[in-house]
């Protein structure tokens, strides 16, 4: 690296910008956001539109009481017709259905990620208004490999991890993420005369099971 | 076949480019062209504008994310050396080029050290900007695109059209064509599914396989030292995942203060570009994490002539670009012509202002005429860029420039602005130079009392319309009269 | 109300009529119009073509000229648009403080038609007759740098005998773009094609704008064509009444 060029850059950006304000920290503060913060929908249809938005994006999505998550975890992955199932290392023991080959991600090769049929992994939280999951890749999200390579991810999403705008996402962030994810539906492109075809590359079916708060 | 939009391989380099009426005037008869383009951005506006249209906090979305930009700008000195910090501590190494020579230098250097003899891309304009893919061939390494449009445009040796759409110009039928001849695929259709599972076929072996990848970036987050990806497909999240080593490349505006600040940008910019409420795939990652993703990371900061810009005052506001491409969806020039007549990876009406400035005015000078200045862009813009204001000030840039050369003097369009300001700077004067303009023009009026056929540069207005011939009695004509009755 | 005409260069030279439409309007809704006869042009064409200092010696002039007129009336949206977008940087950068006070007296001031009918008027039915099938294109200036919204639509809707059909596309700009008509003619012409399938499509008689540039433009190819529709600037629809009706031009 050319530290003359460094310098040289920095010295011309000081000069084009010679004259601006030198609080910067205030001037940042005093920007104008009249924008949407937070939400208005009450927990109830919060749910309703993150399930609506996920739907419409095609990923499976199952409600479930806070009891039977195990269980609709299982019923999910037993649909699906598969059988390796790869998972992250800090996944609740119970979410490892029996009758499933599981291998958890203490640190697999891309070749046996790239033999796993499936993922399943938490989440840490939900953007109702855009149908966005976002992982923030903790010990129960995993390794972004395992929610990247399988074909099939199943998703752990809480309700009380639902939030309605992206603003309200950020404010529950109390600090940055050193890496996310953020997912609004399987992979997509439109590059071939703007005719919308899914999964391309990236897992093709997402599932999503959705744990209410309180049993209904 | 192979050169779906031009006869001949599309230049995009400013320096070589023909000038753009010249560009225009041959791709106008692509009609194919024109189809595939109107289709396209009549897609994505549509879907723009309904996203739009439900999203009751747009202007003040618009104006909080223009403040934004405004105020990075301002301090992008300190915000630049934030970034290179913090990714610095997180493991990264940050590299500066002044331009796109050294850029070039610095990724050759990089990716001999790795004794790389491949590298797998995420889309970036910006690699386009500094003409990369040539330089890593020349080295005898292969860059190979993995977003879809630039496999359709790396195969069949065609330039990308389109910031967010780089192949809008190519229709399924092309795309078939190439892909059963690159891929050797001779049975395969021209389904849009099917040509986009070969895609996925074709380009898993090289995610697997290929430890060298490079970027560009959507956003560089200053208070943390990350990188911000936004895509569709996925294939961004294949090159920042697997490799060994990851390169970004990024202009040195592409920086936000902070981590928070996506919250207004993700917005605008995934409404924008594709008309979604968010896109499918958002990356973030910060420097090296151990054990996950690429453990050698470098980021190439490029300045490549935006300080320059930076310090028009006028001009500034171009970098605030997010490149979201909705200036280029709207706007009834691109419209027609598509991207390649710009001789630029940057086209549309954002080329058009920011192409000629990152060349000095020493080339595409025509492009800040490319325009019919409607105004639409500026409305669309997320990041409020006034670009029919930044056209006409490059257009008074470059007649300033134009005024040195003696030649020009004699220019038929020069001679008349002049002479016209000497008419319009007394009455008197606009009157004898209206009679004298009605009697003139009374040679070419024919019966009906139009103009069909002009010669010199009204020949360029009467070749598609007639002209109607000059009235007797102009307005103040008939006032003086009138006044003089009562 | 004294109402002083700008009738812009354009429209005094090639669409006497439209100044003529706007005198006999402006005069039966009881305004008393005057013509200040050293004016010429705004500046816009040097403006956009780059030739500033040529421009801003044109601005001052209409600036000087107007210093005491209660009202100026402009019948050209893109004129009006001049002076409001562009005066103020030119007066900026090349004037002094005294002819930016001059000018920035004189700008609230200043109307696009319709605006002074409809905001200082406070007149929708100007008592207009016109009865003929219109199709009304809104000129980018008039639409995007004025944002004059349903101004000309409100006064449409109260010309008698008028049926008004929708034009497609209504926001798409025609192509003539000032000089851009003739530097990229081209472009200019296949932007023109585009805008007249969706004019044609309407099947009116008239296709009518607040700009006589856009519709020398479209007039121009129409023209050309031999079609059967004519262009003709609003005013002329808004001045017709079944005592006067419009004056027939070639």
């Amino acid at each position: 690296m050319d530290p003359i060029s460094r310098q040289a850059i920095l010295d011309r950006i000081r000069k084009a910008t010679a004259g601006g304000a030198p609080d910067v920290a205030g001037s940042y503060a005093g920007l104008e956001r009249s924008y949407v913060r937070s939400g208005k929908l009450g927990a109830d249809d919060r749910i309703a539109l993150m399930i609506e938005r996920l739907r419409e994006y095609d990923a499976e999505v199952v409600e479930t009481a806070p009891d039977s998550l195990a269980e609709a975890i299982q019923e999910q992955l037993a649909a699906s017709g598969r059988r390796r199932f790869v998972a992250p290392e800090g996944l609740p023991a119970e979410w490892l259905a029996e009758g499933f080959e599981w291998k958890i991600d203490h640190g697999l090769s891309t070749a046996e990620v790239e033999q796993a049929e499936g993922v399943v992994t938490n989440s840490f939280c939900g953007i109702a208004d855009s149908g966005t999951i976002v992982l923030h890749h903790s010990a129960a999200e995993g390794r972004r490999i395992i929610s990247l390579l399988p074909d099939w991810h199943l998703c752990v999403l809480r309700a009380s991890q639902v939030v309605e705008t992206l603003p309200e996402y950020f404010a529950r962030c109390s600090e940055a993420p050193v890496l996310a994810t953020y997912i609004s539906g399987p992979s997509a492109t439109a590059d071939i005369e703007m005719t919308r075809i899914k999964g391309v590359h990236g897992p093709r079916f997402l599932h999503v099971v959705v744990e209410r708060d309180e049993p209904r | 076949m192979s050169h779906p939009a031009n006869e001949g391989h599309p230049v995009l380099d400013p320096v070589l480019a023909a000038p753009f009426p010249q560009a225009a005037f041959t791709v106008l008869r692509n009609t194919q062209l024109r189809k595939n383009v109107a289709h396209a951005t009549d897609v994505i506006q549509g879907k723009r504008n309904r996203l739009v249209a439900e999203k009751t906090d747009w202007q003040e979305l618009r104006s909080a994310a223009s403040a934004l930009r405004t105020h990075v700008l301002e301090n992008l000195g300190h915000y630049l050396e934030q970034f290179e910090e913090r990714c610095t501590a997180a493991g990264g190494v940050v590299h500066w080029a002044k331009d796109a020579a050294e850029a070039r230098a610095i990724f050759l250097d990089i990716l001999r050290q790795e004794q790389a003899s491949d590298v797998i891309k995420i889309k970036t304009m910006t690699s386009a900007e500094i003409q990369l893919n040539p330089a890593i061939e020349a080295a005898g390494i292969k860059a190979f695109e993995t977003d879809l449009a630039e496999i359709i445009l790396q195969l069949g040796d065609d330039e990308p059209s389109h910031i967010v759409v780089p192949a809008l110009h190519v229709n399924r039928t092309q795309v078939r064509e190439i892909f059963a001849r690159k891929m050797n695929l001779p049975e395969l259709s021209d389904d849009p599914k099917e040509l986009t599972n070969a895609a996925r076929t074709f380009l898993r072996e090289k995610f697997l396989r290929v430890p060298t990848a490079i970027s560009g970036a959507n956003f560089l987050i200053a208070e943390t030292g990350s990188v911000v990806i936004v895509e569709s497909e996925g294939n961004g999240r294949m090159c920042l995942t697997l490799p060994k080593t990851m390169i970004t490349l990024a202009g040195i505006e592409k920086v936000i203060p902070r981590f928070q600040d996506l919250e207004v940008m993700l917005q605008v910019l995934a409404r924008s570009a594709t008309g979604e409420r968010m896109n499918p795939y958002s990356s973030l990652w910060t420097g090296v994490t151990p054990g996950d993703g690429p453990q050698r990371f470098h980021v190439v900061l490029l300045d490549n002539g935006r300080s320059d810009i930076l310090a028009r005052r006028g001009e500034r506001q171009t970098l605030k670009c997010i490149r979201c491409g909705a200036c280029q969806n709207t706007c009834p020039v691109y419209r027609q012509t598509g991207g390649h007549a710009y001789g630029s990876p940057y086209a549309g009406p954002i080329g058009a202002i920011l192409t000629p400035q990152l060349m000095h005015l020493e080339h595409a000078q025509t492009l800040p005429y490319a325009s019919s200045l409607c105004g639409a862009c500026y409305e669309v813009c997320p990041v409020k860029i006034n670009i029919p204001e930044v056209l006409i000030d490059l257009r008074a840039q470059v007649t300033d420039k134009e005024r040195e050369e003696e030649r020009r003097f004699f220019d038929p369009m020069y001679l008349g602005m002049r002479i016209a300001n000497f008419i319009f700077a007394s009455a008197g004067r606009f009157r004898l130079a209206q009679w004298m303009g009605r009697l003139g023009l009374r040679l070419f009026t024919r019966k009906d009392g139009w103009i069909h056929s002009l010669p010199s540069l009204g020949a360029r207005w009467t070749m598609t319309r007639d002209l109607r011939g000059l009235p007797d009695e102009t307005f103040r004509r008939w006032w003086a009269a009138r006044d003089r009755k009562d | 109300m004294r109402a002083s005409l700008f009738i812009t260069c354009y429209n005094d030279t090639l669409y006497p009529e439209t100044g003529r439409a706007v005198v006999r309007l402006l005069e039966r809704l009881g305004v008393e119009v005057e013509f200040r006869s050293a004016q010429t042009c705004c500046g816009q064409m040097h403006a956009n073509t780059g030739f500033r200092s040529e421009a801003y010696s044109q601005a001052k002039r209409l600036v000087r000229l107007y210093q005491d007129a209660e009202a100026v009336v402009i019948p050209s949206s893109s004129c009006v648009a001049m002076i409001r977008d562009q005066y103020p940087g030119l007066f900026e950068e090349l004037g002094n403080q005294e002819l930016r006070d001059q000018f920035a007296a004189l700008l609230p001031r200043v109307y696009e038609l319709s605006e002074f009918l409809i905001d200082e008027l406070g007149v929708e039915d100007v008592g207009a007759y016109f009865p003929h099938r219109v199709t009304y294109h809104a000129s980018c200036h008039g639409l995007r740098a004025l944002r004059l919204g349903d101004r000309p639509f409100r006064l449409l809707a109260k010309v008698r005998g008028l049926e008004l059909i929708a034009l497609e596309n209504l926001d798409r700009c025609c192509g003539f773009g000032g000089t851009f008509s003739i530097k990229n003619a081209e472009v200019s012409s296949a932007m023109l094609s585009t805008k007249l399938l969706d004019v044609q499509k309407t099947g009116a008689e008239y296709c009518t704008a607040l700009d006589n540039s856009c519709l020398m433009h479209l007039g121009g190819a129409l023209h050309r064509q031999f079609a059967a529709m004519k262009t003709v600037h609003l005013a002329q629809i808004l001045a017709s009444t079944e005592a006067n009706p419009m004056e027939e031009t070639t």
